[in-house]
């Protein structure tokens, strides 16, 4: 957005760090966490209801692991979406922010009791041995746990449904009416709630599925009971999340299932939409394989069964998550907000009066394109349109996408960001003079070497 | 007040859901909560680390298993807060990024990418203070090691209070910005330094605090060990206490004066400094309880809990007058962020509303025109000059037919242009009937 500093990422661009981020955060969130969190407590209650002291002994053992995952890595990395979107785009999660403000807020609380219960359930597991009276209350705590953790993800997955479906949410545009109530129950909020909870469930059965193979490898029956029960879990789970997955789908905007391809596969390869298909199977064959090898045959399995496993259904998360950032441009709020930061009502204004007259922090003789300092304009209309996806000679880089052409192609090129050669791409904001500073910037840039 | 920069705020409202005179207030009393909450258990977390490796470095050097067990045992209040720490400071986080939006936002990617630190370095002081209390036992024989792990984890945590403070005060400052103001301007300015030497001699003073509380309660254990390290916790925390409280008698005026003067002077027109009394008087105080009682291992529970409660009368102040130096330093920057912000909407309302600019209109504009406008054509196209394909003048030059159009525009054969550099992309998605209408208007060029 025009009003904020310019924060500039070289070479990876933001995109790329912020997926670094996003995409540890749902693999350990999902897993490690809420997956975690109910897989667990049903291991424990298995445990207690045979009083199995090595089974319990082993979903201690899953539990210390993703303890550590869930704390350090886990509940960070989910702030870190936060701090990387506040400086890619800070227009955006500040609208976020107000729209849901007080649902965040009842997450956080809902994030505290979650925690509490987790530092207990962990810290005092041993203390509570199996086949004591004290165990009953130990087994309660993981439920708290793990259902606190579901309703953190609840909160969230309502806010991620928002921004690609939020429906009628804004009563008046000025003075701005949010309708908090119709912005959190938005129609892909609850099918995208249930295909990340058995998503979640099922991933949580892959992780502890590998971890059980290494924390049984000189007790074979713990194995088998191990790998069978958590196989038993993810593979229950597996038509459910496809089910909810579908119904998710439908709720998707036409312009976004026309990108589905394009998100799954990069644009590279679009022509061979195919391809798509094949990656998706693929992924979930070596997931589905991988987990039918461990659970058929469970004493024999190899550490390769578990492993591909793993890769098979994280890339399939992966792919899914990009897929999902990807179908919903141009825009970042569907319908209110492009993916650069400027909403889409003030486009009139800003085509008319220019976007730089109202860059507070650009310095003031930079605002005004003039002859001398058209180039450096034509910066600094980059970084604030496009560097929120392209960098100058990295990934995604603008000097490819441009290379060769001409200051007239550039010109006529950026008239039309938004069209069906690339609809993922948001207009052009800004006056003529603006547009030609772009263009006179971009081909220079063209000229250099990088 | 003038201020060379000030973003516009967030277009839609703070979420006060009609009621401000009482959602408003109670934000603001969220706000100063949670963030005592977090700082405390930051305190700890820094303070108790400090410390562990500490006695780990000296039980192991005098081969002294008590001073090994007060190591030890100050883990447990590591790993608690570290994640509440964390888990505390969402709720400011979240307040300030919602009632502050555009000074909270510009200060932090004005300190980018360090402002990432918070995440990465935290998630790798994480690891290492994870790594540090786990192998406790493991490592009992490699203590270089173990304790070479324990020192990354305590300076790594001791590296984030530089960025958030270089952040914090430089959203509250917003005169001070620049075009060109980064990370390291904000973390050498006089008050940023006085600012951290404050926080860093608290963080001893609260451990401090937790230590003799803790030691006290640790002295009952049945456990020998356990309770002798209660003494050293209990004897280690008075002194924790008392050195960083009277340095900070110095240290804390230091902070007050290095503030921008209006902000000194809105701080000093509300009222806020009879806080400071109220705190300086209540610390001598506390500091008298303790030093009566300095050498006595034997110090009553309740003089260490009343010391405790009036300490926290203190941080509570504290905490109040920081809010007050707040309001002091950007209550203009605020108003005037709302301001422009109405402005803007409002001048985008009328340009939305006005008629819009006369334009080329469908009855004097070809059907196969505005058919190649509508579906993108014209981003590589023009009739008489080359884009970035070839102009449709030339187009019609090659004398296709419009079925030839038809099929090229769904699958190119870029070989036909040797000199055009970039490959026309398939576009089946545009309607056959739409691409023969259009196949016209460019064979109309001829």
């Amino acid at each position: 957005m025009f009003d904020f500093p310019i924060f500039d990422m070289p070479m990876f661009g933001h995109r790329l760090i912020f997926a670094f981020d996003a995409i540890v955060h749902v693999f350990i969130s999902h897993g490690a966490a809420v997956g975690g969190s109910i897989i667990l407590v049903l291991a424990q209650w298995l445990a207690i209801k045979h009083n199995d002291h090595k089974f319990d002994a082993l979903a201690y053992k899953v539990l210390f692991t993703f303890f550590i995952l869930a704390t350090a890595v886990g509940a960070l990395t989910g702030i870190g979406i936060w701090v990387h979107v506040n400086i890619i785009n800070p227009a955006a999660i500040g609208a976020l922010l107000r729209v849901f403000f007080w649902k965040w807020f009842v997450e956080w609380i809902v994030f505290n009791i979650e925690m509490v219960f987790l530092l207990m359930w962990f810290l005092s597991w041993k203390n509570r041995p199996l086949g004591t009276p004290a165990k009953a209350s130990h087994f309660r705590l993981g439920l708290y746990y793990a259902i606190a953790s579901w309703f953190t993800m609840a909160i969230i997955t309502a806010i991620l449904g928002f921004m690609m479906t939020p429906g009628n949410w804004l009563k008046s545009d000025f003075p701005a009416q949010p309708d908090y109530v119709a912005a959190l129950t938005n129609v892909s909020w609850i099918p995208s709630l249930g295909f990340r909870t058995f998503f979640a469930i099922a991933w949580a059965s892959a992780m502890a599925m590998l971890l059980t193979w290494f924390f049984t490898r000189d007790d074979e029956e713990l194995r088998v009971k191990g790998l069978r029960f958590f196989g038993k879990i993810m593979l229950i789970c597996t038509p459910l999340l496809i089910l909810f997955g579908y119904w998710y789908y439908l709720q998707f905007p036409q312009a976004a299932k026309d990108l589905f391809v394009i998100g799954a596969i990069t644009r590279r390869l679009s022509d061979s939409p195919q391809l798509a298909l094949y990656l998706t199977l693929g992924l979930a064959a070596l997931g589905l394989g991988g987990a039918l090898t461990l659970y058929a045959n469970p004493k024999r399995a190899p550490l390769l069964a578990a492993v591909v496993m793993l890769i098979g259904s994280s890339g399939l998360i992966g792919e899914f998550e990009r897929v999902r950032e990807f179908v919903r441009k141009p825009y970042i709020i569907y319908d209110y907000m492009y993916a650069n930061g400027v909403r889409v009502i003030d486009m009139p204004l800003l085509n008319r009066d220019g976007y730089l007259k109202h860059a507070a922090f650009v310095p003031p003789e930079y605002r005004k394109v003039t002859a001398d300092n058209q180039l450096k304009v034509g910066e600094y209309v980059y970084q604030m349109q496009c560097r929120y996806c392209h960098t100058i000679g990295g990934i995604n880089a603008i000097t490819a996408r441009t290379k060769g052409w001409s200051e007239d192609a550039i010109y006529a090129r950026i008239g039309s960001l938004n069209s069906p050669a690339t609809p993922f791409m948001p207009p052009f904001a800004g006056n003529d003079e603006e547009r030609h500073a772009l263009a006179a910037y971009l081909a220079d840039l063209g000229t250099k070497k990088h | 007040m003038d201020f060379k920069m000030i973003p516009n705020d967030i277009p839609l409202p703070i979420p006060t859901l009609g009621l401000d005179g009482v959602v408003v207030p109670v934000l603001w009393i969220l706000l100063v909560v949670s963030w005592v909450v977090h700082i405390l258990f930051i305190n700890v977390l820094l303070g108790a680390s400090a410390a562990s490796v500490y006695y780990n470095k000296r039980g192991a050097r005098e081969n002294n298993p008590v001073f090994d067990r007060v190591a030890y045992l100050l883990t447990t209040p590591v790993t608690i807060s570290e994640n509440m720490g964390a888990l505390w400071g969402v709720a400011p986080l979240l307040l300030i990024s919602v009632m502050f939006t555009p000074l909270f936002y510009a200060a932090a990617i004005m300190n980018s990418p360090q402002w990432l630190h918070i995440i990465y370095g935290n998630i790798a002081a994480f690891l290492l203070s994870y790594l540090y209390k786990f192998t406790w036992h493991k490592l009992e024989h490699r203590k270089a090691l173990h304790i070479a792990i324990g020192t990354a984890a305590t300076g790594l945590f001791f590296t984030l209070p530089f960025v958030f403070m270089a952040t914090v005060q430089l959203y509250m400052t917003p005169t001070t910005w620049t075009y060109d103001t980064h990370f390291w301007d904000a973390l050498l300015r006089p008050d940023v330094f006085f600012r951290l030497v404050h926080f860093f001699l608290a963080t001893f003073a609260v451990t401090g605090l937790f230590m003799m509380a803790y030691g006290k309660h640790k002295q009952k254990s049945e456990d020998k060990i356990d309770a002798e390290a209660g003494t050293v916790l209990l004897r280690t925390g008075k002194s924790w206490f008392i050195a960083p409280t009277v340095l900070n008698f110095f240290a804390g005026p230091l902070v007050l004066f290095s503030f921008p003067s209006y902000g000194i002077e809105g701080f000093f027109e509300s009222g806020y400094y009879w806080l400071i009394v109220l705190s300086v008087a209540i610390s001598i105080a506390c500091l008298y309880l303790l030093l009566k009682d300095f050498f006595n291992d034997d110090v009553p529970a309740s003089r260490i809990w009343t010391v405790v409660g009036l300490m926290a009368v203190v941080i509570i102040s504290m905490a109040t007058l920081r809010n007050g130096m707040r309001l002091a330093l950007i209550g203009d920057a605020v108003a005037e962020a709302t301001a422009k912000s109405e402005a803007f909407q409002k001048e985008s309302e009328a340009a939305r509303k006005a008629p819009p600019a006369p334009v080329a209109t469908a009855a004097n504009t070809p059907v196969g025109k505005q058919l190649a406008d509508k579906h993108g054509c014209l981003a590589c196209h023009a009739a008489d000059k080359r884009l970035v394909g070839p102009s449709y003048q030339e187009v019609a030059a090659k004398g296709y037919s419009a079925e030839k159009i038809v099929e090229l525009v769904k699958s190119p054969v870029p070989a036909n242009w040797p000199d055009i550099q970039i490959p026309m992309p398939p576009q089946p998605q545009v309607p056959e009937a739409d691409v023969r209408q259009i196949a016209d208007w460019i064979n109309s060029h001829k």
